[in-house]
Formats: structure tokens, C-alpha cells, sequence
């Protein structure tokens, strides 16, 4: 299961977060979980390098694209390997709606557009979609190419 | 025109800076929401509201019910509008709403229009959208068209149907199980993806059924897999397979071949999924192993931080069991050290503990110390505990391991980290003679600038001992005494001690010892004054060099031999008599600590701490019953107190547990009666205890108990005679006997005339382990060496068939009442052989060692090793007879 995902910008602030099977009262713990670690660990980190981090035995998989920054979190089957598939299927399809790298404004302009990319990647929880040009062509009702 | 989202922001100019949801408010985004009522709408500014919505959403805001569904009724106006991208967005609101049951039937038929909808996508989001806010009765309905959509041939509206299968089958189990024959063909689709999504839902459609699974991998395994994902699932569900045929089926293992074939797939995902199934495989071979870890070695240098994270975590969990294959990667995981990723850097250098030898110690030391600057506590605890055990294994480099730890002790840190520490010194200064004096002297250091009171107490108690047996004790003395000057009371009274006891042992450094604890007395605390008065008393008063005596050493360095809790408890019960207090009439027995507090790990070897204290003892209020009973008085010394057991089932009429009460010639049985009938009043009642199979016992005495009264329990006793010493074993049967009396519930009076009853209770069994108490010790193999081999006694057994190592070696300990000591009562998984080491006392006051060695002789044949050590020989050869006939 894909716990969470989560963009914040470069002062740590939420941008986007979506759970799935995380009660509500362990939302806030795993927030400033995901900052923290993000503030200790994501200076200098180029663009889309990953780190990887275990806690119990749930993983996360996060990176810097732009001014943002993404996490993944998951367990069982998605495991660190399973998170690094998914945050490349997310960090390019954002950089496909943003058409390059997101400054924070970018990000906000496209939210919308953003939240429906999210939306095809990911079912509650698990992984839907992995091409960026299906996940456009799907944003916008069109079939996909290979059909 | 589209209006901006927001005002922009009179003090910021820099438009690229300023956020276009700045300033946004839950209650004026409800209010703009309702444009989705007009009657002209404008999919634009729908779209923008919807976006407004979805932002407030996404940052953790929540709507109170009404305001939900308010927002919901006017969402499914949208429905209305033509426009695909605002169609797509009212999707999503639809789906982040959530609404209830009764809502829902607002959007059913729009929704369900869509999903027989001619456009394929329409078709895909309406099946999200219907299975995230359907319930059972709806689900029914459109049961039809997900099972056509399954094998669609549009594959984002199978997906779509497939993947809601999958949250389906959480709620709705039974009709999504219908779909197995669609599922299934959907497993053979050519696409990708629909191929993953299948294979998941067919797996968890089946999962119960073993036959089924083993059917689906062993097909699967032979055709061809399309996506790196689906290959992963098939990988585990391999997995899975093996696991449960290894344990029916002997011979080749069963599928090894697809695995190793999957460590040469394209996919690095799919290669290392196979690597660490097998890694994990029950009683992996070297030879199964090899392949594994060369990928694994190779995935150390990728360039990708995930696969070094992946790979040294696999590696990490591999050393723990076969720490030699994974010594060959060692190269490569000395380089991760330097990882900019702390997760990788922490694995790999415990991995590296696990698996380094001797000649690269220093090495790895030398790059550990870069390291441990810049991680937390908790991560330098892991490494200080992996240095620890390196150390054991490779005692000639204490020094530079030793230097090392007393480095980090002077370093900043909490105190788990300091603790372990010092606990990892004083377990090296035990077991490596030649690292005691650098060891002592890195202590000392460590105490004169110490936090930590109960540390400095600790270290100056193990100094007491220590100390003295060295070369020049009197080096010591300084860092000691600046103590008495320097710190809390605590400690003050603690270094006094520990000057009494280098003044018992040293006699030359006797006098100077005398006249640093006369300055003692004049100390401001009650404590140290006392115990400075105490020792000079003790010693000697003049300060003459002469020898202690043994008696005095014994009081100095003796073991106190008495659970804390039990000497805490008598003291509390004490009452200031003419009679003075009698230590020997403390209860020795340690209380078996309740399960649950048994699973906190802490089962590593201590330090300077104490073998745990158990809870709170009863047995000093049993000792006090029974001293008050007259019949008892004369029967002597409580040895041992068994736990309750249950003589009546849950929830009958009486309640009946017996305690048993062990005296060297006599026992008590206790029974603890209670009556659960209101209306009901017993008198008179006792026990007959019929002991006919238990021919050493004779009934001595028998102690009534006169009323008892609804939900009010009570007691009777019945005392048996015993040879004296001798661990005799009997069988008892127990019968219930009073007079019942009717109680009116109004007045809650009894009648005067009752009849006699009686009411059969289960059988009692005296089994050798109550003679034993269970008295840990906290170093098993000092106390083993020092017992000597001169009572040992060691024979081999074989226990049969067991269902399992872990099951046998619970059923000796079980057998033998005795109390398993550094944690080796827990069996690893698929352990073949396991040691258990166990201590206790002997009715009689002995003491009495045992090491047991299981292993498993065939399949599930075990056979054990016992070694009993004891301070008696005939109690050695009572262990083994009670191994014997049990």
C-alpha cells in the first residue's frame, strides 16, 4: 500500500498531501515526520535523487524537483524499490504538466492539473498508471496512445 | 473572463513569489462554490473552485458534514456541463467528498450513464468513482458491466475496473469473487499494466486457497510475464509457494530455478526481488546463496541510492544468519560508509560489524569514528552494541576497541548511549583479562565528569570489586575519593563503599584508607556518614595494617543472594519489635515476570545492571498467612509458593484455584474459594483431598473455612507431611464439602437450617519443579565457571518428535521450573540447534546450573545435551532424574 504522498515547498510548508489507511490522527505525526527529514537531509541533493529512509517497516522514497520537494511513503508490497517506480512516474509527470522543472508558483499555477495527474497515478493506495504520455493524454479523457 | 484566483498581495511585488492560494479561506471557497448552482455555468471557473477545493483538501483541512454536503449537491450539478476537463475534475471532488449512503443516489444515475458511456474514458473514471462511494446493494447492480470491463480492450478502463476490484474485495469479498474467470483472462493480457493489476486481485482472490496459488505460479512461471512490476508479485507469490510445500515435500526445492532465472532479468526491480527472495528462504544453502549475493554486490555500486539502500538492507539481514557469503562484499560496503544517505551508512557499517575480520578492525574503526559525529543516539547505540560483540569475537584487538569506545563515552550523548557504553566496557574488563586496567582507568575518567548519578554509581560499585584485584590498586583511590569531595549524595555514599571495600581487600593501603573515610564522617548526608561509620566499625577502627577477615569480606562483597523486592517487601512488613530483623527469613523466590513485559527486547547481555528484579512478590504475603495459621507454624521456612491453578472451569458455580505451599517436610495446598451464587450462603467448607497417588504424603492437618458468602472469596487449607528434603511427586483428587443455607436476596438473611453438599473439583499434581525456585543469575558463564565441574553430571536424551525446537525447549523449562537466563529461553526461526542455559534453587538450598543443548535429529526428532552443575551431586543427579521420567 502507498501510505502517503506528500509535496512540500523549500521551507517545508504542504503543498499537496494525500494518505491512504493512515488514521487521521497519525497524519500530522507522519507531516512533520516527512519535513524533518526532508530539512536534514535534502540540502545539496540534485534534482530527482533519491533518498531512501526505513522507519519500522515502512519505507520512503523522497526527492527534490525544483522548489519542491516529494515524498512517497509505503509498506508491504511497496517497498523502497516499488516507492523509487512510483516517485518516477510522479516527479515525471509533474515536470510534464509544469513543462520543466516547478518553481513553487509553476506548481500552484498547474494545481489543479497536478491533482488529477496524482489522481491517475495512484488508486488509494496503489499504483494505477506509470507512462507520463498515457497519464497526460488520460488527464485530459483521451485514450491512450497504444490503444 | 476568468477572475484571478486570488487578490494579489499589496506587499509583495515579486509576482513569481506570491502563492495564488494565498490568503485562502475554507468559508469564502464554500461561498464561490456556489457557482456550480447557476444556471449558465462556466466550466472555468468551476474548474478553478473545484482546484480552490481540492488545495484546501490537500492540506489537511477537513468539512464539517454540512458543508460537505453542500458542496456535493452542487458538484453533481456539473454534470450537466459538456466540458471533458471539467468533467474530469468533478471526478476527483466527487471521489475526495466521500459521501454517505444516502447521497449517493444523487449521482448513480449520472455516473452509471457514464460507465456504459460510448467514450471509453467516461467509462474508466466512472467505474473510480462508483466503486470508491458504492455500497453493497449498488455494487450488485453494476456487477455486470465491471466484469465486462475487466476484459475491456481499452486497458485504462480494465485497469480502473481491476483496481477497484482490489479496495473491493476488502468490503464486498463475496461478489468480487464471482470475477475469477474475467480476472483470470485478464492475467494473459497483452498490456502491461493490466496484467500487474490482474495478477494482484487473482492472487488475493485465492489467497487462502494453497492449491489454487501453487496452480497460478507454476503456470505463470512458465509463460511470460510482460511488466517488471507483475514479475515482482509473481516473484513473492513464488515465495510464498516454497515456504509452505518445504514443509510437505522433501527433495529439490521447488521453483529455485525460476528464481535464480529472474536474477539475470532486465529489470534491476525484478533482480533484486528475486535476490532477496532467496536470501530469505528457509534453510538457504551456500550454494542457493551465491548467485543472490553477487547481485546484491554489484547493486552496492549502482549508482542509484534506492538499490544501495535495497541491497545493503538485504545484506544486513543476510549476516545476521550466514555471515561468511556476505563477507566477499565487504569492499564494497566499507565505501558505503561515506554514503551522503545516513540509512545506507548505518546498515553497512553493521553489516560490516557482523562480517569483518580481525585484520581489517582497524580500519573500520578508523572510519566508524568519522562517522558516529553526525548520527543520532539512536544509530550509535546499534553501532556501539556491534562493536561490542567485535570485540568478543576478536579479543587481541581490544585495545584499539577499547580506545575506541572510551573516545565516544567523553563525546556529547544521552544516556541509552552512555549506558551502553559502559555497559560494553565492563562487559569487555569481564571477559578479556588483558583489556581490565586500560578498561578501569577509562571509568574513571569517565566519572569525573559525569551526569549521570546512576552511571557513577554503577561504575564506582564495579570499580569496588575490580579495583583491588589489580596491579596498583592505588591508583584508583584518587579518582574515587574526588568523588566524596565533588558530587551528589548518591554518589558520595556509593564512593565510601567502594573505599571500604579497597581497604578489605589492600591491607598496605589500609590506613590511608581509614583516614579518608574519618574525614566521611563529618559528611552534611545521613547516608554517608552512616556507612563511613559502618565500614571503620567493621574494618576495624585503628587502622592498623593488618588482614581483614573472611567474615568481613563476606559482608563487603557477598552477593546480597535476596531478590531487592522480597528485602524491600519484608522490611515494609517489619514491625520494631525486641526482635530484630532477620534477613534470612526473606523469601528467595523471583516472581516469573508476566508475558507481556518479557517481550521488551533487552535481552542482550547486561552490564553493570542486575539481573532484572521481578514485580512485586505475593510471597510475603503467603509467608505471613501462613505463619498466622497455628496448625502451620511449626512446619518452618516457606521455600516456595507455586502460581494459582485453576481447579474449577470459567464461569461455574464455585471458583476454586489451589496454591501450593512447599516446606522442607511438609506441604499446604491453599485453596481460594469463591461463591458466585447470591442467593446462595456455604458454611463449613473444606477440601477432602483423596491421595491415594501420592503415596509420600500423609494429611496432617486441615483448616476449615467457616462462611462463605456470595462474591467474597476465601480460604481453606489442607497440610500434608512429607519425607523432609526429598522432592516427592504425587496426584491428588479434590472434593468440595459444606453446608449450603438459601439467602432471601430482599433481606439478603440466611435461613438457619442448610444441607450438606459437595461439588467435585479437577485433580492436583506436586511435579518435581515445585521443589525449584526460579533465582536468576546474572552472568551465566561466571557462575557456571565457578561452580566447578566437580557435581556436574551430563547425559544425553532424546526428546522424539516435537512440533517444533522452540516447543521442546519450552516444555524442559517447563518441566524443570527453573529460570532461563540471558534470554536463551527465545528460539530464533528455523533454528537447528539451540542452547538454553537455565538457574535456580534446590529445595534444600542448593543451587543449581543447567545448560541445555537441543538439536534436531532428523526431521523433527530432538535430541538434547544436559549439563547440570550444583553444589550437590545428588541434586545434580535429581535433574537428570527428573529429565528422566518427564
Amino acid at each position: 500500500m502507498i501510505l502517503a504522498v506528500l509535496f512540500a515547498n523549500s521551507e517545508g510548508n504542504i503543498l499537496v498531501e494525500r494518505f491512504n489507511g493512515v488514521p487521521a490522527e497519525e497524519r500530522l505525526h507522519w507531516r512533520s515526520f516527512l519535513v524533518k527529514l526532508g530539512a536534514e537531509n535534502l540540502k545539496g541533493v540534485k534534482n530527482e535523487e533519491l533518498l531512501v529512509a526505513s522507519h519500522k517497516s515502512v519505507y520512503i522514497v523522497y526527492t527534490v524537483l525544483g522548489d519542491v520537494s516529494v515524498y512517497v511513503v509505503g509498506k508491504d508490497e511497496y517497498d523502497e524499490l516499488a516507492l523509487a517506480e512510483v516517485i518516477f512516474v510522479i516527479t515525471s509527470a509533474v515536470k510534464d504538466v509544469c513543462g520543466k522543472l516547478p518553481t513553487e508558483r509553476l506548481f500552484l499555477d498547474k494545481y489543479g492539473r497536478i491533482c488529477l495527474t496524482l489522481d491517475e497515478i495512484i488508486w488509494t493506495g496503489y499504483l494505477e498508471s506509470t507512462d507520463k504520455d498515457r497519464i497526460r493524454r488520460l488527464v485530459r479523457l483521451k485514450p491512450p496512445t497504444e490503444f | 473572463m476568468a477572475q484571478p484566483l486570488v487578490k494579489k498581495d499589496d506587499d509583495r511585488d515579486d509576482e513569481a513569489d506570491y502563492s495564488p492560494f494565498l490568503g485562502i479561506e475554507k468559508g469564502a471557497v464554500l461561498q464561490e462554490a456556489r457557482v456550480f448552482n447557476d444556471p449558465q455555468l462556466d466550466p472555468r471557473r468551476c474548474s478553478q473552485v473545484i482546484t480552490k477545493l481540492l488545495y484546501l483538501l490537500n492540506q489537511g483541512e477537513t468539512f464539517t458534514k454540512v458543508e460537505a454536503t453542500e458542496v456535493f449537491f452542487a458538484v453533481t450539478k456539473l454534470f450537466q456541463s459538456k466540458d471533458i476537463g471539467l468533467r474530469r475534475m468533478v471526478y476527483v471532488m466527487i471521489k475526495e467528498l466521500s459521501p454517505s449512503a444516502d447521497e449517493v443516489i444523487i449521482v448513480t444515475s449520472s455516473l452509471m450513464k457514464d460507465m456504459t458511456s460510448k467514450t471509453d474514458m467516461y467509462r474508466a473514471n466512472a467505474i473510480r468513482v462508483l466503486c470508491r462511494i458504492t455500497d453493497g446493494t449498488l455494487l450488485t447492480q453494476i456487477e455486470r458491466y465491471l466484469k465486462q470491463a475487466i476484459v475491456d480492450k481499452n486497458p485504462v478502463v480494465a485497469s480502473a475496473a481491476l483496481v477497484s476490484g482490489i479496495h473491493l474485495l476488502q468490503t464486498n469479498p463475496e461478489i468480487v469473487k464471482r470475477w475469477s474467470n474475467e480476472v483470470q483472462e485478464a492475467v494473459q493480457s497483452r498490456a502491461a499494466l493490466v496484467q500487474f493489476h490482474a495478477l494482484a486481485l487473482l492472487h488475493q482472490i485465492r489467497q487462502n486457497d494453497r492449491l489454487a496459488v501453487n496452480k497460478l505460479v507454476s503456470s505463470l512461471t512458465k509463460g511470460s510475464v510482460r511488466s517488471p512490476l507483475a514479475q515482482c508479485l509473481l516473484i513473492r507469490y513464488t515465495s510464498q509457494v516454497i515456504r509452505e510445500s518445504a514443509n510437505t515435500q522433501a527433495g529439490d526445492r521447488p521453483f529455485y530455478d525460476f528464481l535464480e532465472g529472474c536474477l539475470r532479468h532486465k529489470a534491476e526491480m525484478v533482480i533484486f526481488e528475486a535476490a532477496r527472495a532467496i536470501t530469505e528462504l528457509n534453510g538457504v544453502t551456500t550454494r542457493e546463496l551465491t548467485p543472490a549475493i553477487t547481485v546484491l554486490q554489484l547493486f552496492l555500486s549502482s549508482s542509484k541510492p534506492v538499490l544501495r539502500f535495497a541491497a545493503v538492507r538485504t545484506l544486513n539481514k543476510v549476516a545476521m544468519t550466514h555471515p561468511m557469503a556476505v563477507t566477499n562484499c565487504n569492499i564494497d560496503m566499507e565505501s558505503l560508509i561515506s554514503d551522503q544517505n545516513r540509512s545506507i551508512a548505518t546498515l553497512a557499517i553493521t553489516t560490516l560489524l557482523k562480517t569483518g575480520n580481525e585484520s581489517s578492525v582497524d580500519r573500520l574503526m578508523k572510519q566508524i569514528t568519522n562517522f558516529m559525529s553526525d548520527i543520532a543516539d539512536e544509530f550509535k547505540i546499534v553501532v556501539v552494541e556491534a562493536i561490542r560483540s567485535l570485540c568478543l569475537k576478536f579479543p587481541l584487538k581490544h585495545r584499539s576497541l577499547m580506545n575506541f569506545l572510551s573516545n565516544i563515552l567523553r563525546e556529547e550523548g544521552g544516556f541509552d548511549y552512555k549506558k551502553a557504553i559502559v555497559d560494553s566496557i565492563v562487559i569487555l574488563i569481564r571477559d578479556i583479562p588483558e583489556a581490565k586496567e586500560t578498561g578501569l582507568l577509562h571509568l574513571c575518567e569517565f566519572i569525573e565528569d559525569c551526569e549521570f548519578t546512576y552511571l557513577s554509581t554503577q561504575i564506582l560499585h564495579f570499580l569496588g570489586i575490580e579495583g583491588p584485584k589489580t596491579s596498583d590498586p592505588s591508583k584508583y583511590i584518587r579518582y574515587i575519593y574526588n568523588r566524596v569531595h565533588l558530587e551528589n549524595a548518591t554518589v558520595r555514599a556509593a564512593a565510601v563503599s567502594t573505599l571500604a571495600k579497597f581497604g578489605a581487600m589492600v591491607d598496605t593501603l589500609k590506613p590511608r584508607i581509614f583516614v579518608l573515610l574519618r574525614r566521611c564522617l563529618f559528611d552534611n548526608d545521613d547516608e554517608v556518614r552512616d556507612r563511613a561509620t559502618l565500614y571503620l566499625n567493621t574494618l576495624g577502627g585503628d587502622g592498623a595494617v593488618v588482614q581483614t577477615g573472611e567474615d568481613v569480606k563476606e559482608f563487603l562483597f557477598g552477593s546480597l543472594d535476596i531478590p531487592l523486592v522480597n528485602l524491600e517487601n519484608s522490611l515494609k512488613n517489619y514491625e520494631p519489635s525486641e526482635e530484630s530483623f532477620d534477613i534470612y527469613s526473606v523469601p528467595r523466590e523471583v516472581k516469573t515476570q508476566p508475558l507481556a513485559e518479557k517481550k521488551a527486547p533487552g535481552k542482550k547481555p547486561t552490564g553493570l545492571g542486575a539481573p532484572p528484579a521481578g514485580p512485586p512478590s505475593t510471597v510475603d504475603a503467603y509467608e505471613k498467612l501462613l505463619s498466622s495459621i497455628p496448625e502451620f507454624a511449626n512446619f518452618g521456612k516457606l521455600f516456595k509458593s507455586s502460581a494459582p491453578v485453576e481447579l474449577t472451569e470459567a464461569e461455574t458455580e464455585y471458583a476454586v484455584n489451589v496454591v501450593k505451599h512447599i516446606f522442607d517436610g511438609h506441604v499446604v495446598f491453599q485453596y481460594n474459594c469463591t461463591n458466585t451464587i447470591p442467593e446462595q450462603l456455604l458454611e463449613n467448607v473444606t477440601v477432602i483431598v483423596d491421595a491415594s497417588e501420592a503415596e509420600e504424603f500423609a494429611e496432617v492437618a486441615s483448616k476449615p473455612l467457616r462462611s462463605l458468602p456470595y462474591d467474597s472469596p476465601g480460604q481453606t487449607f489442607v497440610a500434608f507431611e512429607k519425607p523432609e528434603g526429598i522432592p516427592a511427586v504425587g496426584k491428588f483428587s479434590n472434593m468440595l464439602r459444606f453446608i449450603v443455607k438459601e439467602v432471601d436476596p430482599s433481606t439478603g438473611e440466611a435461613e438457619d437450617d442448610g444441607v450438606e453438599d459437595e461439588y467435585q473439583l479437577e485433580e492436583l499434581e506436586v511435579v518435581a519443579a515445585d521443589y525449584i525456585l526460579k533465582v536468576g543469575v546474572s552472568n551465566f558463564r561466571n557462575a557456571w565457571e565457578s561452580m566447578g565441574a566437580d557435581c556436574e553430571r551430563i547425559d544425553e536424551y532424546g526428546l522424539g518428535p516435537r512440533e517444533s525446537l522452540a516447543e521442546a525447549v519450552n516444555a524442559v523449562i517447563d518441566l524443570l521450573g527453573m529460570q532461563p537466563c540471558e534470554g536463551t529461553e527465545v528460539v530464533p526461526n528455523n533454528s537447528r540447534s539451540h542452547t538454553c542455559l537455565l538457574s535456580g534453587v534446590y529445595i534444600g538450598n542448593v543451587k543449581v546450573l543447567v545448560r541445555l543443548q537441543f538439536g534436531l535429529d532428523g526431521p523433527k526428532d530432538v535430541a538434547m545435551k544436559l549439563a547440570v552443575r550444583s553444589e550437590d551431586e545428588a541434586v545434580s543427579d535429581a535433574i537428570h532424574e527428573i529429565v528422566a521420567s518427564g
